[in-house]
């Protein structure tokens, strides 16, 4: 057997296993994805709401907070040195609401430390960070508190929809936050979540203590105090029946920047934790073996793409070459007759289970109607979308490897 | 609750095993069926060569019929090249067994033994067809290789197409490791692939036009 063969094989396999992984996870607790412990006794929760550059968005941020129907104590607005209306917003909702509302002012560092600066000033048992840019349900918080009566529980998230709809991007990316919102609740299952996202985490303010805040040379700061926390043996939960929506890139250029950033820091957090490879229990033994062949598959996937690619376009442009010397037809029928192998056979089914996994994904919420609505979205997110992740993942490792990381 | 959930881990691997190892062994049987057709193919080829060789032992007891031999030996050669066309596909669609490259060879064979029979034809019969033999690579091919010679098999349809039964076309893949054949490159100085020889005397080692072909037969 070829050695690509094998290559081909191995990343079939590995897909597949994940696949099944997820099925299995699936099937056996369909009936409990939406559900979530009730609260039996009240937590004071604070939240945090770091903000660079939010006026359009900052206002409803908070309105949207100060409406959740569970109490709130405070409302940190962490003003990032941001040089448009922000600061002028934010002074004016702490006036508005004097007994809620604390704007804390500092120059512009970065949303981890402004994290950290904030979290100076709490004193609540819990407390929540919201970006600014993202809109909690009424009910989210009040579903996710619940999960911290279990003393080991050091975090807990939501799921992350999207706000903004109607562009082509912003479809394609509310199927990407449905099945990734889904697949963590599959991965809380066994305890492997790995990042608690900025639009709606909760934490309990102990365990951060514990761990000394939010890693600030990081950037993805979820990412980071998700292994962080679970490698200090608290427990990472996710809360699927919490929605919160947030508004995603417009613009590819928008939204390259960010999956970038998002690669970064997954890369800097495994450079972190490398050390706990097979041990400090989920950590060591799924989140970072998972993370690191995810990645690998990506990668193994984009330089066979890549490699094969060039031979197919040198090999089209050699023989168009060669066509017009000798005067023969470039194509012909005996090049369109097909012999599907065995690796067409697997890639087949491979590709069939991929697209029953997204539409099961995204039955699952009521996004299933707007699967039905955009199935041509749909196909182009299982066949183009999904297959740009790799690629951004190498602009990623060449951003590192000369050194341009910023946020 | 994290504790009952462990046993999918190695369920899921399990499952993964089954589905796979099933597409796997669909995969083998795919290759089997074809390595069998085309082992089939062989088979009545192998048979029909035998019977033409026989035939012209045969005449050679008594008188020749030149034009019969030569109009067999033809429409077999042409048989042979769909049929070498056809396992070109099976083999590149092959990924998991390598008993394909031994019916190849076995072909090659066959293809080494029609040429060497239309040689002794031409020469008893003092016939007018032309014998083009292709002489190819198959394994381990470099992607200008692979184009240049997906344009010869193209120039040389080409030039079937034109010829029709003035010629013989006969492909072989000269790095079959064959002794005969080996023999016979040897004889005609052939070194470098793809090569078209035709008449056991004009190489062809360049891409040409269909029409410049024509012009050395």
């Amino acid at each position: 057997m070829k050695a690509l063969v094998i290559i081909y094989l191995t990343f079939m396999f590995i897909s597949m296993y994940f696949m099944f992984f997820f099925f299995l996870v699936h099937i056996r607790n369909r009936t409990k994805l939406f559900e979530h412990p009730p609260k039996t006794k009240e937590k004071t929760i604070s939240i945090i709401v770091p903000a660079y550059n939010e006026e359009e968005c900052l206002e409803g941020t908070v309105r949207t907070v100060l409406d959740a129907d569970y109490p709130i104590e405070k409302i940190f607005i962490v003003n990032d040195g941001s040089t448009d209306r922000t600061k002028e917003i934010a002074q004016k909702l702490a006036k508005e609401f004097p007994s809620k509302v604390i704007l804390l002012d500092k120059p512009n560092s970065g949303k981890a430390p402004s994290i950290n600066y904030a979290l100076k000033h709490v004193k609540s048992e819990l407390f929540a960070i919201v970006d600014a840019d993202s809109y909690p349900d009424k009910d989210a918080i009040s579903k996710m508190v619940g999960h911290f009566d279990d003393e080991k529980v050091g975090a807990v998230t939501s799921a992350i929809l999207v706000k903004n709809r109607g562009k082509f991007i912003q479809n394609l990316q509310v199927m990407e936050y449905v099945i990734m919102a889904w697949t963590r609740k599959l991965l809380d299952f066994v305890g492997g979540v790995w990042a608690t996202p900025g639009p709606l985490s909760i934490y309990r303010k102990s365990a951060v203590d514990k761990i000394n805040g939010f890693d600030e040379s990081n950037m993805t700061e979820d990412i980071e105090v998700a292994w962080h926390l679970v490698k200090e043996g608290y427990r990472v939960r996710m809360c699927l029946a919490a929605h919160t929506y947030t508004n995603v890139p417009v613009k590819i250029k928008g939204w390259l920047r960010q999956r970038i950033r998002w690669d970064i820091g997954g890369i800097q957090t495994i450079g972190k934790y490398k050390s706990s490879f097979l041990k400090n229990g989920m950590l060591g033994n799924f989140i970072l073996p998972f993370f690191v062949m995810s990645m690998f598959i990506g990668l193994l996937g984009v330089g066979v793409f890549v490699t094969q690619g060039l031979r197919k376009i040198i090999g089209a442009f050699l023989l168009t070459g060669y066509s017009y010397m000798a005067n023969t037809q470039v194509l012909s029928l005996q090049d369109v007759y097909f012999a599907p192998s065995v690796l067409n056979f697997i890639g087949g089914l491979l590709l069939v289970f991929g697209f029953i996994f997204t539409v099961l994904g995204l039955l699952c919420f009521q996004e299933g109607k707007f699967a039905r609505e955009k199935f041509f979205t749909l196909l182009l997110y299982g066949t183009f979308y999904l297959t740009v992740y790799p690629i951004i993942l190498v602009i990623a490792i060449y951003k590192m490897a000369i050194k341009d990381i910023k946020w | 609750m994290f504790e009952s959930q462990k046993h999918v881990f190695w369920q899921a691997l399990l499952a993964t095993i089954l589905i796979f190892g099933l597409g796997l062994l669909i995969g083998f049987a795919l290759e089997d069926a074809r390595t069998s057709k085309i082992s089939n193919m062989y088979t009545k080829s192998e048979i029909d060569l035998i019977d033409m060789r026989a035939q012209s032992d045969v005449y050679g007891i008594g008188t020749l019929d030149c034009g019969k031999v030569v109009e067999e030996n033809i429409k077999f050669a042409d048989r042979i090249y769909e049929e070498a066309k056809l396992l070109d596909k099976y083999q590149e669609a092959s990924k998991l067994s390598d008993e394909i490259i031994l019916e190849h060879k076995k072909y090659d064979l066959l293809r080494t033994l029609v040429w060497t029979n239309s040689i002794k034809i031409k020469q008893t019969c003092n016939a007018s067809y032309h014998n083009i033999v292709y002489l190819y690579n198959y394994r381990n091919l470099g992607v200008e290789e692979r184009a240049k010679q997906q344009v010869f098999s193209k120039m040389l349809q080409d030039l079937k197409d034109r010829q029709a039964n003035n010629i013989m076309l006969i492909p072989i893949a000269a790095d079959s490791d064959l002794a005969s054949l080996n023999i016979l490159l040897g004889t005609f100085n052939i070194t470098s692939f793809p090569t078209i020889l035709i008449d056991e005397k004009t190489k062809i080692e360049n891409v040409e036009n269909v029409t410049d072909i024509e012009q050395h037969l």
